[in-house]
Parts: structure tokens; C-alpha cells; sequence
């Protein structure tokens, strides 16, 4: 089955005072129909402008992009604005993770629910209406007859994230890219949409793309999961390979660094240092400056992605690094 | 044995007003009456979600806003009614770390005199002692000698949040207060701030009172916890019993909804229905009645008492009348 989603060497440099900031450096994964992919890491590895990138909001003013985007075979970087505004809202939609910023605050839920129809559908204003408070319903907003003329600011903050998610998903598309949609809420508001999130998957077979730091929220989510840093992707896998057995130094330590709600741990591992500036990446591996394992080979060569094990990509010389990986988990009960 | 902190019964209103003439229409009750002790080398750490109160708190112990009424003692003396003289001593002692390490230092001061600051207020060194002091601030939370010269944007927010960790260290106090020091950062970031917090914390036997909404960081470094809804603590206890058997439907819900990072754990994702109600206008009865699964009539009309469990545990919930 061709993939719905097919991202292949995806480069994104900003032009700043210091030259060029790879901000996004050659990222290639694709998605099938139906399927949710999270993209984790921390501040600054790519992982929003990726998710930008693809739908085509990083501003080309200020910003060179290469490589390309094939939605349903079309390659979305090549596409007019005109072709891309008629694509995004209908088979490609997109959740933020502070809703007030997308929604308009002077126009009613409703107004910009129907908005959405009559653009891309062609509705009549009462189809669209009646549409709209459906949807609502659908993401288990209480009274929707009701809450369809209240303005945005007027629901909190978990309600207005579920009308964003109402909008993304009026037109049925084959793609939504989350970006840190639960982020900003509390965590037993952030189950509730994580929840409703997973019920209208199953339903509508839309795929996902999460974006997210949070690897708690990556267990809940993925079937599979691309960790990010410095720009690149380190390191792929399917979610229970990544969490069981991860393949790369940096996915170790994250998982390390987590606090855990089982137990307390004697010490967090501490991933020592911080990411490199995009303007001044080092020679070789990007992670090596900061990695427990890292050699001359790593801080001279930088490692290719390559599969080490079947479906479990790795961007590490040391990999596989089931001796190594066991060891560094269990640092913090040692230190 | 003193607490460093103890907080007696803390109650904090705020008016709100509206309308023309500014008329007092509501009273939203922030802090409801909570008393909590954080003893030396302990953190006391208070959890739960937006609007629950537990900033407020913190600013309450800081007397950075008046308590309605309550009591509140540092080291056994009186904060509330101290002098101005003995309150500015007493301030040394208590210090704080907030969750914005970009918005809590002077973005035109040097590092150096950031730190040097509280040295001068508060006497703690000689005027010829200040610059070594100021190197040794510097080396305890991690970072080189030379970063006294530099200016809080050149460092990254970690680095900003051990400087912050340095000027609270500066006065030599007996507790700090943490208002969410660790939300603003990456994980890995997080890890190094925890890690440093509990050495610092065993090195010198100060009092942390934590504030968060992150139950996990909670569980990593707290001893004690309270765990609190609109503006009251729901339950008490000891970090580890607390975590492994919460008692209050609240606790639970908390720990269900929180995502734990282990595909294996998806399924027992737990889900509380509704949100947290305005702190103006509470549900009458149980606070949390309308989400809680096991409400019964008497919820809907009654507060629960508070009930000493034992070993240290306290809930306020009618599940546990005998």
C-alpha cells in the first residue's frame, strides 16, 4: 500500500545573522493510511517545523526548504498557496497547542465551524450549521445547540481544544497533525482529549501525526515513533520496540531522565550538557558532545540512520546497543 | 523539634468586583483554610491542577499577598506579625524559585551582581568576601566561575534556572519555596534541576515547600505531599504511601489520567468526567462531588471532615467515615 503521508529529505534553514540555522536536516519517514506516528524530542530539534513544513505555514520569506512532501503523490512543497489553502482544513488539517491562537476571537464557534463546510464543501449556511453542532456532539462538547453561538473565549481551555479538534475534523481528512495539543491542559483534561482523540481515529481510519515532548503521551498514542534531535531523526521504531529496547544513547537517556510515577528513582540520568546551537552543529555525531558513549569515530563521523534491527531505525555507530542501553538504564540506581 | 515552615489554617479571598462602582459582588476563595509543617532536609510538596490554589500558597508563605486569616511561622517565629526590621531577616531565610527562569532575573544585571544582591541585603558575607562567595554560589549549582560576568540572555534555561537556584541559595536560607521550577524546562533539563535540588537539599537540610502539577516530579522529589482541589487539600501523606495508595477518588483520578511512559500501561489510563469548577462559584458539599464517581447524596450537601488515617494520612472524603 503506498503511504499516505511521504516525507523524503525534508530540509528546512532559516536564514538569521548568523547564517543558516538547520533547523530541519534531511528528515525522511512516511505515514500509512490510518496510522498515528508521534515525532518527540525536546526544545528545538525540529520536530514543529517539520510538522509546519508539511503544511506548508513555515514562511518562505525567511526560510529555504528542500526535499519534498508527498500527500496522496502530490508534493505539497511544490503546490500554490491557492492549492494548499483548498488541501488544508479538508483532507489535511492541523491542532495547535493553544487553541485561542487559532480561533478567531470575534466570530462564535459556530460561524467559524460552518466556515469551514461552505469553504470547502459548499454547504448551505443551515447544512453547515447543523453539521457543525453534530461535530460538537461528536467531541462531547455538553449542550452543543447551545455552546455553537458562545465566542471562544467564553469555553475553557479544554473545550476550546475540542471545538479546534471539531474544526480539524468537519471534513473528514486522511491526515492530522497534532502539535503539542494536550500541553497546555491539565492531566485529567488531557486524558479526556487524548481519549476523545483515539475514539475519533478508530472512527474516522484518519491518520496522525503527534507532535509532542512528552513521551508519556507517546506511549499513550503511537504506533510508532520518531525521536528527533538537533535537527535529525535519531532514531525510529515501533512504540513497544522504542520503549523495550531503545537503540539510541539519546532515547536511553530520555526515558532516564523521565521521573516515574512507579517509584522513586535514587537519581533522575541526567543527559549532561544541552542541544547544540542549529548555527553551530558539531563535526560528527550532534549528540556525542553529550553522549556517555560517544568515541573518536562519533565526535569525527557523523552516523548514518540506518535499520538496525527490522523496522527500528538508529542513528548511532554503537548500535545495537543492547549491552550498552542496559547498562546506561541502569545508572541511576547505581550513581 | 520546630518546623521550618508551618502554616496554620491559611485562608486567602479575593474579592471580585464588578459592575460600576466596583461593588464586592463574590468572593473567590483562593486558599480555604489549609495547614501543612515542612521540616528541615524535607520537601513538602503540593499538587494539582490550574486554579487549585497551591500558587497561591506559595505566595502566602512568602507574604507576597496578605492572608484573610491564618497563621504562619518560620523557624517557630511569627511572619505574619513581625516587624518590618525582623520580617526583612526573617525573608533571608525564606527564599524562592520560580517556574520563569527568563521573567525572575534582571535581564541588565550581570550574573554576578544578581547574586551579589541578596549578599549585600542581607549581610550574609563581608563586602570583601562578596566575589568569592559569589564563585562559590556559582560552583554549587554546576556552573564556571566566569558566568558571574555574563548577562542572564546569554544562558540557556536550565542555566537560568541554577542561577535562579544560586541567589536563592545566596541568603543562606532554611527553606525555599519551588513554584513549578521545573515545568518550563525539556526533560533532560528537568533531570539535571531535580538532581541538583535533592543534593543541595541534602547538603545544607533545607525545607522545600514544592509546588506542581506534575504528580511524577512530585513523586521523585517529595517526602510529604498534599494534594489539593479548589482551594482545599483533598489528602495528606508521605510521598510513597500516598502514591502507591491514594485514598481520595481525587488522588486516584490524578494518578490515572497522568500518562506513564510504557505502552504496556495504555489500557489503565483512568478518565474523570467534567472539569474543575470555578473557584467562585464551588459546588456546595464535596468540592469534587460532581466528578467523582462515588458520590452519594451526602456529598452533594455535606464538606467532608478531615480524617487522620494514620501514619501521617489525612483525607477529607465520606468514604472514610467509619
Amino acid at each position: 500500500m503506498s503511504p499516505l503521508l511521504d516525507v523524503e529529505d525534508l530540509r528546512v534553514a532559516f536564514r538569521t545573522d548568523r547564517g543558516p540555522a538547520l533547523a530541519v536536516d534531511r528528515v525522511s519517514f512516511a505515514l500509512a493510511p490510518g496510522e498515528a506516528v508521534c515525532i518527540v524530542g525536546e526544545s528545538g530539534c525540529g520536530k514543529s517545523v517539520t510538522a509546519l513544513s508539511i503544511m506548508g505555514l513555515v514562511p518562505r520569506a525567511n526560510a529555504d526548504l528542500g526535499g519534498a512532501v508527498r500527500f496522496e503523490g502530490r508534493d505539497l512543497l511544490r503546490l500554490s498557496d491557492a492549492e494548499l489553502a483548498d488541501l488544508r482544513g479538508d483532507r489535511l488539517a492541523m491542532i495547535f497547542q493553544e487553541p485561542m491562537t487559532s480561533l478567531n476571537p470575534a466570530f462564535t464557534v459556530g460561524s467559524q465551524l460552518a466556515e469551514v463546510l461552505i469553504r470547502h464543501r459548499g454547504a448551505s449556511k443551515a447544512d453547515a450549521r447543523a453539521a457543525a453542532i453534530e461535530m460538537l456532539r461528536h467531541v462531547r462538547i455538553p449542550a452543543p445547540e447551545k455552546r455553537i453561538d458562545e465566542f471562544p473565549h467564553r469555553l475553557s481551555g479544554g473545550m476550546r481544544q475540542r471545538v479546534m479538534i471539531a474544526m480539524a475534523l468537519l471534513c473528514r481528512p486522511r491526515l492530522l497533525i497534532a502539535d503539542e495539543p494536550t500541553t497546555a491542559l491539565d492531566v485529567t483534561i488531557q486524558a479526556q482529549v487524548l481519549e476523545l482523540m483515539r475514539a475519533l481515529r478508530a472512527e474516522l481510519r484518519t491518520a496522525i501525526l503527534l507532535i509532542t515532548h512528552d513521551l508519556g503521551v507517546v506511549a499513550e498514542m503511537a504506533d510508532r515513533v520518531i525521536v528527533m534531535y538537533a535537527g535529525q531523526i535519531v532514531e525510529e521504531a515501533r512504540v513497544d520496540a522504542l520503549f523495550a529496547l531503545p537503540q539510541h544513547p539519546y532515547t536511553v537517556g530520555l526515558l532516564g531522565a523521565i521521573p516515574s510515577l512507579a517509584g522513586r528513582k535514587r537519581r533522575l540520568a541526567a543527559i549532561e550538557g544541552m542541544v547544540p546551537a542549529a548555527t553551530a552543529m558539531p563535526a560528527g555525531c550532534r549528540f556525542a558532545p553529550r553522549c556517555p558513549f560517544a568515541d573518536d569515530t562519533c565526535r569525527r563521523e557523523a552516523p548514518p540512520l540506518v535499520e538496525v534491527k527490522a523496522g527500528h531505525r538508529s542513528r548511532c555507530w554503537k548500535a545495537p546497543l543492547e549491552g550498552l542501553a542496559a547498562s546506561l538504564a541502569d545508572l541511576p540506581e547505581a550513581a | 523539634m520546630t518546623s521550618v515552615i508551618e502554616a496554620v489554617g491559611l485562608v486567602k479571598h479575593f474579592p471580585v468586583q464588578t459592575g460600576l462602582f466596583g461593588r464586592v459582588q463574590a468572593r473567590v476563595k483562593a486558599v480555604d483554610g489549609v495547614s501543612f509543617a515542612v521540616d528541615a532536609g524535607e520537601t513538602f510538596a503540593i499538587v494539582g491542577e490550574s486554579g487549585c490554589g497551591k500558587s497561591t500558597v506559595a505566595r502566602l508563605v512568602l507574604r507576597l499577598i496578605e492572608p484573610t486569616a491564618g497563621e504562619l511561622r518560620l523557624e517557630g517565629r511569627d511572619l505574619l506579625n513581625a516587624s518590618p526590621a525582623e520580617l526583612r531577616k526573617l525573608r533571608g531565610k525564606l527564599q524562592i524559585v520560580f517556574q520563569d527562569p527568563y521573567g525572575s532575573l534582571n535581564p541588565r544585571m550581570t550574573v554576578g551582581d544578581t547574586l551579589a544582591e541578596p549578599l549585600m541585603l542581607h549581610e550574609v558575607v563581608a563586602p570583601s568576601r562578596r566575589s568569592a562567595r559569589v564563585a562559590e554560589l556559582l560552583s554549587l549549582v554546576g556552573l564556571r566561575a566566569d558566568a558571574a560576568r555574563r548577562y542572564p540572555h546569554e544562558f540557556s534555561g536550565g542555566q537560568r534556572q541554577r542561577i535562579a537556584i544560586a541567589r536563592a541559595l545566596a541568603a543562606d536560607p532554611r527553606a525555599i519555596v519551588c513554584d513549578e521550577p521545573v515545568s518550563a524546562l525539556d526533560v533532560s533539563i528537568q533531570a539535571q534541576i531535580l538532581n541538583l535540588l535533592a543534593e543541595l537539599q541534602q547538603r545544607f537540610g533545607l525545607a522545600y515547600l514544592f509546588i506542581s502539577h506534575d504528580l511524577a516530579v512530585v513523586r521523585q522529589i517529595a517526602t510529604k505531599v498534599a494534594v489539593m482541589y479548589l482551594g482545599r487539600f483533598v489528602e495528606t501523606g508521605d510521598a510513597d504511601r500516598l502514591f502507591e495508595r491514594p485514598r481520595h477518588p481525587y488522588t486516584k483520578a490524578l494518578r490515572g489520567a497522568s500518562p506513564v511512559p510504557d505502552p504496556r500501561a495504555r489500557v489503565a489510563m483512568a478518565r474523570i468526567e467534567g472539569e474543575v469548577p470555578s473557584a467562585a462559584a464551588p459546588p456546595p458539599g464535596c468540592h469534587f462531588h460532581p466528578r467523582c464517581p462515588h458520590a452519594s447524596e451526602r456529598c452533594r450537601v455535606e464538606y467532608p471532615a478531615w480524617k487522620e488515617l494514620g501514619q501521617g494520612r489525612g483525607v477529607a472524603c465520606h468514604l472514610f467515615d467509619a
